[in-house]
């Protein structure tokens, strides 16, 4: 028999075992547990291969026809097999379905291919040598594939490449299988242009791997990135639809222009209104320029120090038109020092005194974030605010995630601070939580009144802030410390049960 | 409008993590190995061993003749070693405002199993690392932390206690939090588990197993605690039943990584001893960049003027009533010695000493490294680099993040402490393959043993220094914590008054604790007699 057939079979061989790891991996990577991923993708594979044999059996006619067919939906199938899981598990919830149509179809296909092939040869050679050369090529083929795949394919290749790869090798033994078998053809033309076809869009497909994750991942926000861009310490994206900006940083969403100057007013001015003497302030995260604006308007405030570990947050809001249009341009104000600093650190070896500061990071996802909401931090914060000042803290959110906003409050009290804590509603957040708090034996009422031009917060609105409804009321809670940080571990827990 | 609702009712709260989220920075997170080219570099890895002592540890072994000593200086005590120990006993000389004596530490950097390093990342241990935080009997240790200001009216500063994330374990492929096991165990093993707790909370309760251990073997031993004494913590699992494969392991795991020791080769009583001692009122431990660095590098500046170093001491020889000690090119003359060195050492060292003495001595071997890594290698699953992170089933014991203390927020770089005792076999022969094999060979085993864990190490790492110890902590075999040569060895000797042993050899148990206690325990030891005072403040050993 001719070497070349055989090549060809090695070749599908290697092809229908490299889609069946690729699904294996790909499951384990995203689901984990590869024990069951594994057994369970090669279960449903080899049962579909089965189901595939069986149906041979209805294929009676223009067998070489349907081969070239077969393999060519293979191809398809299993070429973009890995782009399509990725692209599923980002946009939707039905991953499995996919993942096991997309495992049972490549395996039926794959299950026709050898009865088929050996049908067509039957009639060339002595039966028995058929069945020798074409299994005993098929297993030569799995051997191969099965040492590629970990060593060299994905190592150099990665699994959306390696699939495409393998789906431009069935396409192109489709094609070669137009040539071998012309004898057995009536009009091999459209076959052959079906093949092109495949080919083309399979290294299409190749040279747009790289695009997948990116689309992957913008898929995850709901409506158009105009600006996305990984930076040192994080990811940071703008989305826009009409006339709604949205700040997301590391897929947690800091602001939507159409409400932020809610959530900016209340973190501000209940504090700053109520300290007419109040000369110095401080901003701790917040690169976005927007607590600043609110702070631009008392024109008593003579310097701002905003510490941000980000450069190109600050940066940007600086610079980009729309988002400086958010901010009025607070970040070129001459009253401002935009310092790049991690704050912590900062804190520790700076001298600077302040009479208000604004603590406005983002939630503590993880223990990183987690140091600062801790004593340690409030303590050292502390040691920088004048005898009358205050701090304020966004301390997440009060409703949904009621232990962690009292486990901060109590953290603040640990420090040896007095809390007035206090709520607002904003409604692309929900019901959100902030404390005000000062030395011991300083005092605090609201303030009488406010700067002009505010849009959401009244002198007699601001004593309600610090009502808490029954659902909000303050439960008991423990103190954050760097060595016991119980707030990452109830926030955790706060935020999986609601988005669940 | 309604597009803008994904989550109608909660609409997005801010800054949360909603599934998709999470599930994209799985993406994120993964995207690199997955898709695109890995890149392949093999970057090249500087390093090699450091601090090594076996040089001197030989020549003395073979007592190789040193030049004959040209200067002559007299004190009332010499201290000899400046680990824990010589400096603990220091710490208490001068406490007691006594200041006629001088402490002979053959390093250039007095410290001895708490030294530590330094690079443009960060300090880093080379060995001691932790203290768990001591309770109310341990009145020592609260004694010196209020001193140097980690124990402030009662509370623990809190940038010393180590913070959270702790420990992690890689257990069946993944990460779980804390090193005893809790992925995969059955009801069997959760049962095993149980007992064992609930034994060793007895032993807790008997009082008998303290820090420092001597106070708690100074009551009496109920027959049954002593007992334990005489059969390896591995046997007496098996007596007692207890047969998980996970709660052995963890056993082992802590055989290894407090005494060096396999759990076969451990003592139960010492075994039982790592739970049973500790009772946390504060959670812990306490830990700084340098590890217990930091508690030597404060000893050594407030002791400065009286510490000697690259003074090797090669000979001790008594005369009368007074000690020659040989050291360098100086020859000290002294009424008292406390000889805080390791005491395997005293034999080759002391005229007159006793074989039998040191007879029962058992060392573990160990290695240390300290891997520099440029960039810190990706974390699947979301899952923190915590303080200690240990993998399961390893030979090794994992590694320490040195800069785990740190109050950033966001770290580029790192130093990480890997830390391996070699318990697979006897000490004799690790101590042999160990001196064998060159840096390549454990950089190799130690990057391998890492991959398991973190796939892109070598990517990371652009120094490996590793230090390799023969002798770097006493074992507490069978029987030796009840042994009389150990007894004996906290006792004066005839023929060698005024001579006190101080090495945390002397408890059986390696930790600051010990060596603190001894060293102490040897100066009070030392002023009662050289005062002449009759109150001995000493506690009876
Ligand atoms: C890898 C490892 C990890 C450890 N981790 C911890 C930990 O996390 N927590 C903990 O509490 N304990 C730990 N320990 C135990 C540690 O041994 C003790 O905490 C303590 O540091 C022991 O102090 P020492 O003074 O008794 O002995 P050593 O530290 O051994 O001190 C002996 C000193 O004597 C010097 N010396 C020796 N010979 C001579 C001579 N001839 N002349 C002059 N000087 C001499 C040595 O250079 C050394 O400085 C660890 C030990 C090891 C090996």
């Amino acid at each position: 028999m001719p070497a070349l057939l055989f090549i060809s079979i090695l070749l599908i061989a290697a092809c229908g075992l490299i889609y069946e790891l690729i699904a294996g991996a790909l499951a384990s990577y995203l689901l984990g547990d590869s024990i069951t991923q594994f057994s369970t993708i090669i279960g449903s594979y080899l049962f579909a291969m089965g189901i595939g044999s069986w149906l041979s059996r209805y294929i009676s006619r223009g067998l070489v026809t349907q081969f070239i067919w077969i393999e060519l939906m293979v191809a398809i199938f299993g070429g973009f097999s890995s782009s399509i899981l990725f692209l599923t598990f980002a946009y939707t919830q039905g991953f499995r379905i996919i993942l096991y149509f997309i495992v049972i179809a490549i395996g039926m296909l794959v299950g026709l291919e050898i009865p088929l092939l050996m049908r067509i040869l039957k009639d060339r050679f002595e039966f028995r040598d058929v069945v020798a050369h074409v299994l005993t090529f098929d297993y030569l083929g799995a051997l191969g594939a099965s040492l590629l795949f970990p060593i060299v394919l994905v190592p150099q290749l990665g699994l959306v490449r390696s699939a495409v790869l393998f789906g431009i090798v069935n396409a192109a033994v489709a094609l070669w299988g137009t040539f071998l078998f012309k004898d057995q053809l009536r009009s091999p033309q459209p076959l052959r242009v079906a093949c092109l076809l495949v080919l083309t869009l399979l290294c299409g497909g190749m040279a747009g791997a790289k695009h997948v994750i990116a689309a992957a991942d913008d898929s995850l926000y709901a409506d158009e990135v105009i600006f996305a861009k990984d930076t040192r310490y994080q990811r940071i994206v703008l989305t826009r639809w009409r006339d709604d900006t949205r700040l997301f940083l590391n897929s947690h969403l800091q602001f939507s222009s159409r409400d932020e100057y809610r959530y900016h007013e209340a973190l501000v001015h209940p504090g700053l209104a109520a300290n007419s003497s109040a000369r110095r302030v401080l901003v701790l995260g917040g690169g976005d320029g927007l607590a600043v604006r609110e702070i631009l308007k008392y024109p008593n405030i003579e310097s701002i120090t905003l510490v941000d570990l980000d450069r190109q947050m600050t940066d940007m809001f600086r610079s980009n038109d729309v988002l400086t249009k958010l901010n009025g341009g607070s970040l070129a104000s001459p009253k401002l020092h935009v310092i790049t600093a991690d704050a912590f650190p900062w804190l520790e070896q700076s001298t600077d005194m302040f009479d208000f500061a604004i603590v406005d990071f983002p939630d503590p996802t993880n223990y990183s974030l987690g140091k600062l909401y801790t004593t340690a931090f409030y303590r050292l914060l502390a040691k920088h605010i004048s005898a009358n000042g205050m701090i304020v803290v966004q301390s997440t959110s009060p409703m949904f995630a009621r232990q962690s906003y009292w486990t901060i409050v109590e953290t603040l009290k640990q420090a040896g601070l007095q809390t007035f804590p206090y709520h607002t509603y904003v409604p692309s957040f929900g019901e959100w939580g902030f404390v005000l708090a000062n030395a011991k034996g300083a005092t605090y009422s609201p303030p009488r009144q406010l700067p002009k031009d505010l849009r959401f917060l009244t002198v007699s609105a601001i004593p309600e802030l610090f009502e808490f409804p029954a659902d909000m009321q303050p439960v008991a809670a423990e103190a954050n410390r760097l060595n016991d940080q119980n707030l990452v571990r109830h926030y955790d827990r706060e935020w999986r049960d609601i988005s669940h | 409008m309604a597009r803008h609702q994904p989550l109608a009712i909660f609409a997005m709260p801010k800054r949360s993590k909603p599934t998709q989220l999470s599930r994209r920075e799985f993406l994120a997170a993964t995207s690199a190995a997955l898709i695109g080219l890995g890149m392949k570099t093999d970057k090249p890895i500087a390093g090699e061993f450091v601090n090594e002592s076996f040089q001197l540890g030989h020549m003395l072994r073979d007592r190789t003749p040193f030049p004959a000593p040209t200067k002559k200086e007299k004190f009332a005590i010499v201290i000899v070693g400046g680990g824990m120990a010589g400096l603990s006993a220091a710490w208490q000389l001068e406490r007691r405002s006594f200041r006629d004596f001088v402490l002979l530490e053959m390093d250039k950097q007095p410290g001895g199993n708490s030294r530590w390093g330094e690079n443009d990342i960060t300090a880093y241990p080379w060995a001691a690392h932790y203290v768990p935080v001591p309770n109310a009997k341990a009145t020592l240790v609260r004694e010196l932390f209020e001193e140097f200001g980690a124990l402030k009216n009662g509370k623990w500063e809190e940038r010393y206690l180590c913070f959270t994330p702790q420990e992690r374990l890689f257990i069946h492929g993944r990460w779980q939090d804390g090193i005893e096991p809790a992925v995969g165990l059955t009801d069997r093993d959760r049962e095993q588990f149980k007992r064992f707790d609930d034994l060793m909370q007895r032993f807790r309760a008997s009082n008998n197993f303290t820090i420092p251990t001597q106070l708690g073997m100074d009551i009496t031993q109920k027959p049954d605690i002593a007992a334990l004494d005489r059969v390896s913590i591995a046997e007496w699992l098996q007596q007692q039943k207890l047969d998980s494969p996970y709660l052995r392991w963890y056993v082992d795991y802590a055989c290894r990584d407090d005494y060096g020791a396999p759990a076969s080769a451990t003592s139960a009583w010492a075994g039982a001893h790592y739970y049973a001692s500790r009772e946390h009122e504060e959670k812990g431990p306490l830990t700084w960049p340098e590890g217990n660095g930091w508690i030597a590098r404060r000893l050594i500046k407030k002791l400065d003027s009286y510490i000697r170093r690259n003074a090797l001491v090669h000979r001790i020889t008594k005369d009368k009533n007074r000690y020659r000690i040989l050291a360098g090119d100086t020859e000290f003359t002294a009424d008292s010695v406390i000889f805080a060195a390791p005491t395997f050492l005293a034999p080759y060292l002391i005229e007159g000493m006793p074989p039998a003495l040191t007879k029962d001595l058992v060392y573990s071997p160990w290695l240390t490294a300290n891997l520099t890594l440029d960039r810190l290698p990706r974390e699947i699953g979301g899952t923190e680099t915590a303080w200690d992170n240990v993998i399961y089933n390893s030979p090794s014991l994992g590694y320490i993040v040195a800069n785990h203390q740190s109050i950033r927020q966001h770290e580029d770089r790192s130093v990480w402490t890997y830390y391996w005792a070699l318990a697979e076999r006897s000490p004799l022969e690790s101590r042999r393959f160990l001196l064998e094999k060159d840096w390549n060979y454990w950089k190799e085993a130690i990057l391998t043993d890492l991959a398991r864990i973190h796939p892109d190490i070598r990517d990371c790492v652009s120094r490996l220094d590793i230090m390799r110890m023969g002798h770097a902590m006493i074992r507490p075999s069978v029987g030796f914590m009840f042994s009389d040569s150990r007894r004996a060895l906290t006792r004066p000797h005839a023929g060698l008054e005024r001579l006190f042993f101080a090495n945390s050899d002397l408890s059986g148990i390696s930790i600051f604790e010990e060596a603190q206690y001894r060293g102490v325990t040897a100066a009070q030891q030392a002023l009662a007699i050289i005062s002449g005072s009759q109150e001995s403040t000493a506690p009876t050993a």
